[in-house]
């Protein structure tokens, strides 16, 4: 375990941590491949929050994201040669939406490829192989969204979403949570995506507000740190699953901002740049997008917004006209 | 089965390239044995779990009898059984197996159903053994709910109380039980019973809630467990009931047990307003504030929430 931990946000040492994932082909790139388009859109992102959107190159990264595109599915795959799937769809239309270059992808095959993973009940399958979750019913919405508007807007839309916002309220649970299928427990991730995807589709009426901003309230641990679900360990990531569920439901002020700032700084690698999961163990970019994510949200300096909506950088969201009601943290001058 | 590799060996690399002659549409039982090598050292390349399903049902199931496809697929759910021993959070698996336990075939003799419903009902002690290693994997919540529904499975309501009354006894903290229990309740009281029989259940889990709260009054679960079954407080001789046993046990663990008794005294406030219980409410909510300054910004909410309520 490293023993100087850190204050302050180390935004040099990630944007070299970022930088350098791409080139260190060794075992470890060749075993997630299967997450490879996630993690350029999780970098991307990352470097946008911190300003520094430039530090990987864009034509690379458009170059990337084209190549992975699956003719036969219509949609994006992981990796080159990988098969279509609605998350690395997803993450290649929001890197694509971040370069402001979605005109360079067959936007009508993708928009159909979305639309045919609709289930019966409601919900979407991850692809045509049939894996349904309430994740791949928020992306089939975010991504829409992106898009265009009238892809979810009644007498254009081209999937059904009363369904879509059917299936969510009958994922709901006694705590106010929601699950990733009907009976399904509780999770802060799932809570998320249900919340983004109402969200999105002005529907937050049908959550329960105070139950549910209570059950994510008692998500912080006395470490500061976030947990998923009751009685687990605190983690990284749920700073933003959390942070952002209460931001859409404009409860941020429900729990203690500076203890989760410290705990959230504490799991940066000062050395070699990157935050992981908690203090001491190995950084990955998944990490540190969602631990500077959930840092912006809670208003710490020197940090671009972000919306809890899309995680994406909030001026880019409110320039396409798709700000929602979400509430931040104010910024901290220093 | 491991596979041996060394950083330099490019042998996943060339392995991976060879797959990925998918318009070779190469569908042979070499291929077959090399996702399972693949899929071995990675259970998450999911492209090639695709691939494996297209191998089996375009190349192979067609040229095999009923027998062999059975022995098939009994292969494929052991080789999913040691990925998910290794790594029992990763959906593609779980996926798969789903998978798997659908295309059973039909077994060619009299019992039509038997081969099917030998693997279903094989499934629910499979799960069961999963969740004894962590009651708490949600993946394997979700496969049990998923194998409770098939038609080949007998399993009633009792029994699936049973079984959660199991976990939470061992564990008053299984949170993923209580949320299961919430859900075989949820079921039965849409089916409609009647107000006596729903009178007794509602009382003998009441006394199940408090041997959880005197276990660990901390534990938030048992108390969002306890709030959905007052609902909305319209029984308020139960309300009654349930405040005096907080109030009760007020003294080993105020924290957790205030928060709630703030909830349920607000819901009697909308029966009978009145402004000192009112005012009770809100010092309840300031010493809360002390008690736990984390969330001091939502008990600060409920005051403010309580100021403004109306008074009628
Ligand atoms: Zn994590």
């Amino acid at each position: 375990m490293k023993s100087n931990i850190s204050t302050e946000l180390l935004v040099d040492s990630h944007v070299k941590f970022i930088q350098s994932l791409g080139e260190d082909r060794d075992l470890t790139y060749h075993l997630t491949t299967h997450l490879r388009m996630n993690a350029v859109y999780w970098a991307v992102t990352a470097l946008c929050i911190m300003g520094r959107k430039e530090a990987l190159d864009r034509e690379q990264m458009i170059d990337f994201v084209l190549s992975c595109w699956d003719d036969e599915a219509g949609g994006f795959g992981s990796h080159p040669g990988h098969d279509a799937h609605l998350l690395s769809t997803l993450s290649a239309i929001q890197i694509l939406t971040i370069q402001d270059a979605v005109d360079r992808m067959d936007v009508p095959r993708v928009v159909k490829f979305i639309s045919s993973l609709q289930t019966s009940s409601g919900t979407f399958a991850g692809d045509h192989y049939g894996e349904t979750d309430t994740r791949f019913s928020y992306c089939a919405i975010n991504a829409l969204s992106l898009l265009d508007m009238k892809y979810l807007t009644p007498g254009t839309a081209v999937i059904d979403v009363d369904k879509v916002i059917d299936h969510i309220s009958r994922c709901r649970n006694f705590d106010g949570g929601f699950g990733s299928g009907v009976g399904a427990e509780s999770h802060a991730g799932q809570v998320w995506v249900c919340l983004a995807a109402l969200s999105i589709l002005g529907r937050l009426d049908i959550v329960d507000e105070k139950t549910l901003g209570w059950w994510l309230a008692e998500r912080q641990l006395p470490n500061g740190g976030l947990n998923g679900r009751p009685e687990k360990l605190e983690d990284v990531c749920y700073s933003f699953w959390v942070l952002s569920s209460l931001s859409i439901l404009r409860k941020l002020h429900w729990i203690n901002r500076d203890a989760l700032i410290s705990f959230i700084l504490s799991a940066q690698d000062p050395d070699d740049g990157g935050i992981a999961d908690r203090p001491g163990d190995m950084c990955d970019v998944f990490h540190t997008l969602f631990g500077i994510a959930g840092l912006s949200l809670l208003g710490y300096p020197n940090l671009q917004d972000i919306d809890p909506v899309y995680c994406m950088p909030a001026k880019l969201i409110e320039k396409k006209g798709l700000k929602k009601t979400w509430l931040a943290l104010p910024r901290h001058l220093s | 089965m491991s596979v041996n590799y060394n950083k330099n060996s490019p042998s996943i690399k060339t392995r991976y390239a060879k797959l990925h002659q998918k318009e070779n549409k190469n569908y042979t039982p070499e291929t077959l044995s090399l996702t399972s090598q693949l899929l071995s050292i990675n259970p998450e390349f999911y492209t090639i779990w695709n691939y494996r399903r297209q191998i089996l049902t375009e190349g192979i199931f067609p040229l095999k009898s009923a027998t062999e496809v059975n022995d098939l697929i009994t292969a494929d759910l052991n080789l999913t059984m040691s990925a998910l021993r290794q790594n029992p959070k990763v959906y593609w698996v779980w996926n798969h197996r789903r998978w798997c336990l659908e295309h059973v075939p039909e077994n060619p003799g009299e019992d039509q159903s038997n081969w099917r419903k030998m693997s279903w009902v094989k499934e629910l002690r499979v799960i069961e053994s999963f969740l004894d290693a962590d009651p708490r994997n949600f993946h394997a919540w979700n496969y049990r709910r998923y194998v409770l529904q098939s038609p080949y499975v007998d399993h009633t309501w009792e029994q699936e109380l049973n079984y959660t009354t199991r976990k939470i006894e061992s564990n008053f903290s299984n949170f993923s039980a209580w949320h299961q229990r919430s859900k075989v309740y949820t079921s039965l009281w849409e089916r409609g019973i009647n107000d006596e029989e729903l009178k007794s259940i509602k009382n003998q889990e009441f006394n199940l809630i408090k041997q959880a709260i005197y276990t660990d009054p901390g534990d938030q679960s048992i108390w969002l467990y306890h709030r959905w079954l007052v609902g909305e407080g319209k029984d308020e001789e139960l309300l009654r009931r349930e405040i005096e046993m907080i109030e009760e046990l007020l003294s080993i663990e105020p924290d957790r047990c205030l928060d709630t008794l703030i909830h349920y005294k607000t819901l009697l406030l909308r029966h009978r307003y009145s402004l000192k219980d009112r005012d009770e409410c809100i010092t309840l909510s300031s010493r809360l504030r002390q008690l736990d300054p984390f969330r001091d910004g939502r008990y600060q909410d409920i005051a403010n929430e309580l100021l403004s309520m109306p008074n009628n």
